[in-house]
């Protein structure tokens, strides 16, 4: 009872604190200093068409590498959490019908996830959005097929493998450019192009990799292997 | 958009009040979850800027007034980060939760209060 | 000199391939892992030297390549550079401390503990606000897994609750984050101002401090953490308490400059309340971790109201105050979970066995010490000077909490720590041997906090090595603590020659010269007895010389800090001392406890003071000091609790009872004029800048009073020593109330009676523990007709209690001619009627001490005995040699002491020849000594002559009615003496001092079990408490 009354005024204070944001609330119109140096910078330095990519992937892209390590630092704690759940796996033989339309449909989702990695620097999507959809095909692969079986030291190498060297993009960036993490380590080439903007796509495929290496690894884990 | 904003901000609202009041550790971190959407949909309103369209330069947008014409990218930066982080985070409480109910077999919050005071 | 950019980046790499070194085998995934962690190590090490003493700039990092804010920029300055070196070195050593752990469990755990010290170093050293919020995610996911390091249902749902309750305040965090971007364009600290956030602007500073605050755990919300602490591997806890929460309270550090000043009130407040309740609660707390916990807790709510309430004060003192309750927690906390690591018992009363192992028992005490903010370790010079900021900003609220949390705190620590050393265990099983990383890391920070508080006192304050002596003194005598014991007191009698001919020159005047009479030259004189010892006798003369050494540098200590910290060390190797008896565990706790509140008494007393401007000796340079009423009060108060005053004495007939009998001479004749000595440095102020209200009028009650209801309690103790103990009490009653009479007579009759006791009390005591040496026993009762056995003893206690009872012709007589003299010339008439009576109370326990120990029969048990040894005897003729020459020749002593009250008020006797004269008569010792003599001799002759004419009866020769008593003793008029006085005071002689106390202790103990109630365990209800918090300081804050 204290409880409830406890919860309502919670929710009501709440309440009270956010109403005046939403009261005050007054839409800009106008890209702030900060934005504009971003717009300006992508087309100028970075010579990148999305301007979120250049955000995310060099202005910000410690962030990133943060962003990254916090995904795979879930992958190692599921993995410590989940360890040995074997018993209680249910398996259900599914039809084959299921079975053969999925796997032409991973392999599509497989090359749609590889597209929007790979172009993340030109369209929206990128690495994490990419990465999402490798994942999701290994994921109607499990549930379409009980008997597929997915390698979880291949995942972990890929992981690895990305990891590291995103790492070493970006120390190359250090010590070949003017600081860590900086794309000029390789030509930016002409605005547009698929191989342009430096070294952004590679860093955006490896964190494609990464992520999708990272989340099938989850979804691996928890399904009990 | 004030609608957004305001969709955010209630879903956060909704989200926090099923984690107060739901006993269910599943439900809760779908409080949670619900709740982490909406600070995203509350980051994504206030980059938005009035009439104007994604930052990327292509046909829509063209290189010279590109300025005047795209929303703020860097929210859209954060809320990328932020969503890759809110999914780490319910993973890992719901593999909590998968651990815990194989410890004492029950999904129940009041179960969980063995360590008090 | 490598960037710091290669700790995150050499942390990544190794973090991404620890699962493929592991593939190659444990030793190379754990060689990688420790080899990163010495990395991050050394690279501070190297930093922090450059920019403290090479005075390099901060270093500034700015990734991408672009500068801030388009990019993110990291910024190392001295600040972040020894936050981090020590954060790393605690991550280090915990990793250490895990070794073992790790090198069973699985490659993730390696993985996450290497990415966690990751996240800490790239959150002290980023600038910019969302990249923050990335790095403390990646902490708290780390730590969120690690927690499970050991997983079984409680670290499973403490994980769970910590995790949901994590996730609320990261969600604000970020909210925050947006709403600052939103309002100001930036995100880089360096770019934010105060200003640019207006009205509608302050819901963002509300939501990114709210949340930060809100993961350093204030009270109450803060359940979440205790479950962590409590049940969590011990190596992973200390990194959530020290490093995790070192990272996030700087975190709150860097965003402190942004917010306006009634938030920083706000949090400041909230950060006292925390610390004040987290002890209050931790009062109840029987489980280890769990107590470490409240207290882990509490020192964060100490660390940011010192945050918030030092930010005016000069940087060298805000770094001192900071960055010494930073190390203070970070070592003694860490220690003392690894310790609990070690000894594995979850509740504090089976910590016993820990005395299977000194080194760790030693660590232990350590460890407490620090924590409880005691010298020399850094959290005591923290709270002096945090103190003195408080007093100095007039918030009283605060000082008042933090000094009642930090007293709560002190005792939950003691009780632990007295515990394990003392309390009876029968089946003391033996412990597991730590492992070998275990143990390093402890003493590591054991050396550590050591280090550390030799640097303050060298490098900060500059002390002369005097200063720092006690603490050497113990150092020294435990390098040599394999000799025998006997050695050992010869060489600290040598020690104590030698400190004395050292001192003596710095005595610039005659009252301290006489306080350094009793001081040092009384200790030598009782030192004797201690040679009697024929074990080996441990750490004893350590804390022994330490305790002297104390006294004589409250002599000569020149600055307020100097007094309090020899005052201090005089605290603490007395406890020491004391916690040797025995069955000590609760009388040197009691001890502990009312010395603790005395000396935070005094240390406001002190802060309410001003400054000095002479730098002779303090007690010559607190003439010129104009003390205001409330020092004159916490300090009156803090000394009498020293010596014992009524109301706050019940530490006292315990302690003295309790401690070894060489040991209870000291406490008595020694350490109670310390209190003295402190209580008449506060009236040397008061002569001559005496306020409105005039407080040694009441201290002179409190010592009429105190030397009433000591006699009557000495009159009814069974127990030789509690009597001695009362009977201290009564006397040192004596010497406050004529002290507080501030006139020359009444401070020449106090130090004659300080002076007098000192002596015959040492004799007394010693006697008694001569008795006790030979009878095994304190019960007065199960004695008798020693006087046949151990004729030396008897004449000393003989002689010792004339003394006392001030019938000629020994000294005792000259204190009360004095006594009433100085009252009735004061005009304290009643006072003085009180006196007398009280003198008439003390014949009653003198006469039962020596006629139940020395007359009548001889028990069967003590057919055999032998006189005390000469180890005994030997201090007690030196006593008696000195009463007995003050009271055929008083002028020896009452010369002197003219001339040292001549200093403040002008003469009030004259001195002819032999004889001493008042307004009132005269008094001349010599022809006392001899009219006594002759009455003496008369009865005497007549004795001998019917001497032979006497009958003896046998023991217990007496005829029962039908039955034989089981301890026929207690039929003995021995045997509860003065039962009919007794039953005549009736209600009066109940021990309601006592019980007030007990009530005292109660209501703490009981609003702790109340309080601690809000942790229902259920983390629902924890999410609940954090998110109301949230609403309540929005409300008290006036956000909008």
């Amino acid at each position: 009872m204290i409880k409830n009354v406890a919860v309502i005024l919670s929710v009501i204070g709440l309440v009270v604190i956010f109403l005046p944001v939403i009261s005050g609330f007054q839409e800009r119109e106008d890209l702030n200093e900060l934005g504009a140096d971003y717009v300006q910078g992508s087309i100028n330095e970075l010579e990148t068409p999305n301007v979120v990519t250049s955000v995310i992937v060099t202005y910000r892209g410690l962030d990133t590498l943060g962003e990254v390590t916090v995904l795979f630092l879930a992958t190692v704690g599921v993995g410590l959490l989940l360890k040995g759940n074997k018993e209680d796996m249910i398996k259900i033989s599914s039809l084959e019908l299921l079975e053969t339309t999925s796997s032409v449909l991973v392999a599509l989702i497989m090359i749609l996830g590889i597209y929007i990695f790979t172009h993340g620097h030109l369209s929206p999507g990128g690495g994490f959005q990419g990465g999402v959809i490798v994942a999701s095909g290994f994921l109607l692969l499990m549930l379409s097929n009980v008997n597929a079986r997915i390698s979880q030291s291949i995942m972990h190498f890929v992981e690895s493998f990305s990891g590291v060297a995103y790492v070493a993009v970006g120390v190359a960036g250090l010590v070949l450019t003017v600081g860590f993490l900086n794309p000029g380590v390789l030509p930016f080439g002409k605005f547009g192009d698929l191989f342009s903007s430096g070294a952004i796509p590679v860093i955006y495929s490896l964190i494609g990799l990464k992520v999708g290496s990272e989340l099938t690894s989850i979804l691996v884990t928890m399904r009990g292997e | 958009m004030i609608s957004t904003l305001i969709l955010g901000i209630a879903l956060l609202i909704i989200g926090f009040y099923a984690m107060l009041t739901r006993k269910n550790l599943i439900k809760i971190v779908i409080g949670f979850s619900i709740a982490d959407t909406g600070t995203h949909i509350i980051i994504v309103s206030l980059g938005y800027l009035r009439g104007k369209t994604a930052p990327i330069i292509d046909g829509a947008v063209s290189m010279v007034n590109a300025v005047s014409e795209v929303v703020d990218p860097v929210p859209s930066a954060l809320v990328l980060t932020a969503i890759v982080i809110g999914l780490a985070v319910t993973a890992v409480m719901l593999s909590f939760i998968v651990e815990m109910y194989k410890k004492n077999k029950s999904l129940s919050i009041d179960d969980y209060q063995e360590l008090k005071w | 000199m490598v960037s710091p950019i290669y700790i995150l980046v050499l942390s990544l790499a190794a973090g991404f391939m620890l699962s493929i070194f592991d593939k190659g085998g444990r030793r190379l995934s754990l060689t990688a892992f420790y080899g990163v962690l010495t990395f991050n190590l050394a690279v501070m090490v190297d930093w922090l030297y450059r920019l403290a003493f090479l005075h390099a700039p901060t270093l500034v990092i700015n990734t991408a390549g672009f500068k801030a804010p388009i990019s993110i920029n990291l910024e190392l300055g001295i600040t972040e550079a020894f936050v981090l070196l020590l954060t790393n070195l605690t991550g280090l050593l915990a990793a250490v401390y895990l070794f073992k752990k790790f090198k069973e469990s699985r490659v993730s755990s390696l993985i996450l503990y290497l990415l966690l010290i990751m996240g800490v170093n790239g959150l002290v050293m980023t600038q910019d606000l969302f990249n923050m919020f990335v790095f403390l995610e990646i902490l708290s996911i780390s730590t969120f897994a690690l927690t499970v390091l050991t997983k079984n249902s409680k670290t499973l749902s403490a994980g769970f609750k910590y995790m949901i309750a994590g996730g609320v305040a990261s969600t604000f965090f970020l909210l925050g984050v947006v709403f600052v971007y939103y309002f100001t364009g930036s995100l880089n600290l360096g770019f934010l101002r105060a200003g640019q956030f207006t009205d509608a602007g302050m819901i963002a500073l509300f939501m990114l401090a709210v949340s930060v605050f809100i993961e350093l755990k204030p009270f109450p919300a803060n359940g979440w953490a205790l479950d962590v602490y409590q049940s969590v591997d011990s190596g992973i806890v200390s990194v959530i308490a020290v490093v995790n929460s070192a990272a996030i309270g700087f975190v709150f550090y860097k965003i402190m400059p942004l917010l306006p000043g009634n938030f920083l009130t706000v949090f400041g407040i909230a950060g006292v309340i925390t610390f004040f309740f987290s002890n209050m609660m931790g009062l109840k707390q029987d489980n280890a971790k769990r107590l470490l916990g409240y207290s882990s807790i509490g020192q964060m709510g100490l660390l940011l109201a010192s945050l918030v309430f030092t930010a005016n004060s000069p940087a060298n003192i805000r770094y001192l105050i900071i960055g010494g309750l930073f190390i203070n927690h970070l070592i003694s906390k860490a220690g003392l979970f690894w310790l609990a690591g070690i000894v594995k018992e979850e509740k504090i009363k089976d910590w016993t066995i820990l005395r299977n192992n000194k080194p760790l028992l030693v660590l232990f005490g350590l460890f407490i010490f620090a924590l409880s903010g005691l010298p020399p370790f850094a959290g005591f010079w923290a709270k002096w000077e945090f103190v003195k900021v408080l007093v100095d900003a007039k918030m009283f609220f605060v000082l008042v909490s933090v000094l009642v949390g930090s007293l709560f705190e002190l005792i939950f620590l003691f009780r632990w720590f007295t515990n394990t050393v003392k309390e009876a265990n029968s089946e003391l099983e033996p412990m597991d041997p730590p492992g070998k990383g275990k143990a390093f890391s402890a003493i590591s920070f054991g050396l550590l906090a050591v280090i550390t508080s030799f640097g303050i006192m060298r490098f900060f304050y500059e002390f002369n090595w005097i200063q720092v002596l006690p603490i050497l003194a113990v150092l020294v005598i435990t390098l040599i603590d394999s000799l025998p014991s006997k050695v050992k007191g010869f060489l600290s009698l040598a020690a104590l020659a030698g400190y004395g001919y050292y001192i003596y020159p710095l005595l610039e005047s005659n009252l301290q010269l006489f306080f350094g009479v009793i001081f040092i030259v009384g200790s030598a004189v009782n030192l004797i007895s201690t040679l009697n010892r024929k074990e080996q006798s441990k750490g004893f003369y350590g804390f022994l010389l330490m305790m002297i050494f104390s006294f004589g540098n409250l002599l000569i200590a020149s600055t307020y800090l100097e007094f309090f910290l020899s005052w201090e060390f005089m605290t603490i190797s007395s406890f020491l001392l004391i916690l040797r008896g025995q069955k000590a565990q609760r009388a040197s706790l009691m001890y502990m406890i009312f010395s603790t509140a005395g000396a935070y008494l005094i240390m406001a007393g002190f802060s309410f003071a001003p400054a000095l401007t002479s730098s002779s000796a303090l007690i010559l340079a607190i003439e010129n000091v104009n003390l205001p009423l409330i020092s004159i009060i916490a300090l009156a108060i803090g000394f009498m609790i020293k010596s014992g005053s009524l109301g706050v004495h019940i530490w006292l007939p315990e302690a003295h009872a309790e401690a070894e009998s060489d040991v209870s001479s000291f406490i008595s004749a020694i350490l109670l004029k310390a209190g003295v000595f402190g209580l008449l440095m506060v009236a040397i102020s008061y002569i001559s800048h005496s306020p409105n209200f005039d407080v040694f009028y009441w201290i002179g009650w409190i010592g009429v009073l105190t030397a009433l209801v000591g006699a009557f309690m000495a009159s009814f103790q069974e127990d030789a020593k509690r009597l001695l103990a009362y009977s201290s009490m009564s006397q040192v009653g004596y010497v406050v109330a004529a002290l507080a009479l501030i006139t020359h007579l009444g401070w020449v009759t106090s130090l004659y009676l300080a002076f007098n006791h000192m002596m015959f009390k040492s004799a007394l005591f010693i006697a008694i523990a001569g008795i006790y040496y030979r009878t095994h026993t304190r019960t007065m009762y199960k004695m008798g007709g020693l006087i046949s056995r151990m004729p030396w003893t008897f004449m000393t206690v003989l002689m010792s209690i004339i003394a006392v009872s001030g019938v000629p012709p020994l000294s005792g007589f000259g204190g009360k001619w004095l006594t009433y003299t100085a009252f009735i010339t004061k005009g304290w008439y009643l006072q003085a009627g009180v006196l007398f009576f009280a003198s008439g109370i003390s014949f009653l326990y003198l006469y039962r001490l020596i006629h139940t120990i020395f007359l009548g029969q001889l028990k069967y048990e003590h057919q055999n005995i032998k006189e005390a040894p000469a180890w005994f005897i030997i201090p007690q003729y030196i006593f008696l040699g000195g009463i007995m020459a003050i009271s055929m020749f008083p002028n020896l002593i009452i010369e002197p002491l003219n001339s040292i009250a001549m200093r403040y008020f002008s003469s009030s006797i004259q001195i002819n020849g032999l004889t001493v004269i008042s307004d009132l008569g005269y008094w001349n010792g010599n022809l006392v000594m001899y009219v006594t003599m002759a009455v003496f001799a008369v009865p005497f002759i007549l004795l001998m002559l019917v001497k032979g004419r006497t009958q003896r009866v046998k023991q217990f020769n007496i005829v029962y009615a039908a039955e034989r008593p089981e301890s026929p003793q207690t039929t003995h008029v021995a045997h509860n003496m003065y039962a009919h006085y007794r039953k005549a005071l009736g209600r009066l002689t109940l021990p309601r001092i006592q019980t007030f106390w007990n009530g005292v202790a109660e209501w703490a103990h009981t609003f702790g079990g109340f309080f601690r109630r809000v942790y229902t365990g259920n983390g629902q209800t924890y999410v609940l408490h954090i998110i109301m918090y949230i609403v309540v300081i929005y409300i008290v804050m006036g956000v909008r």
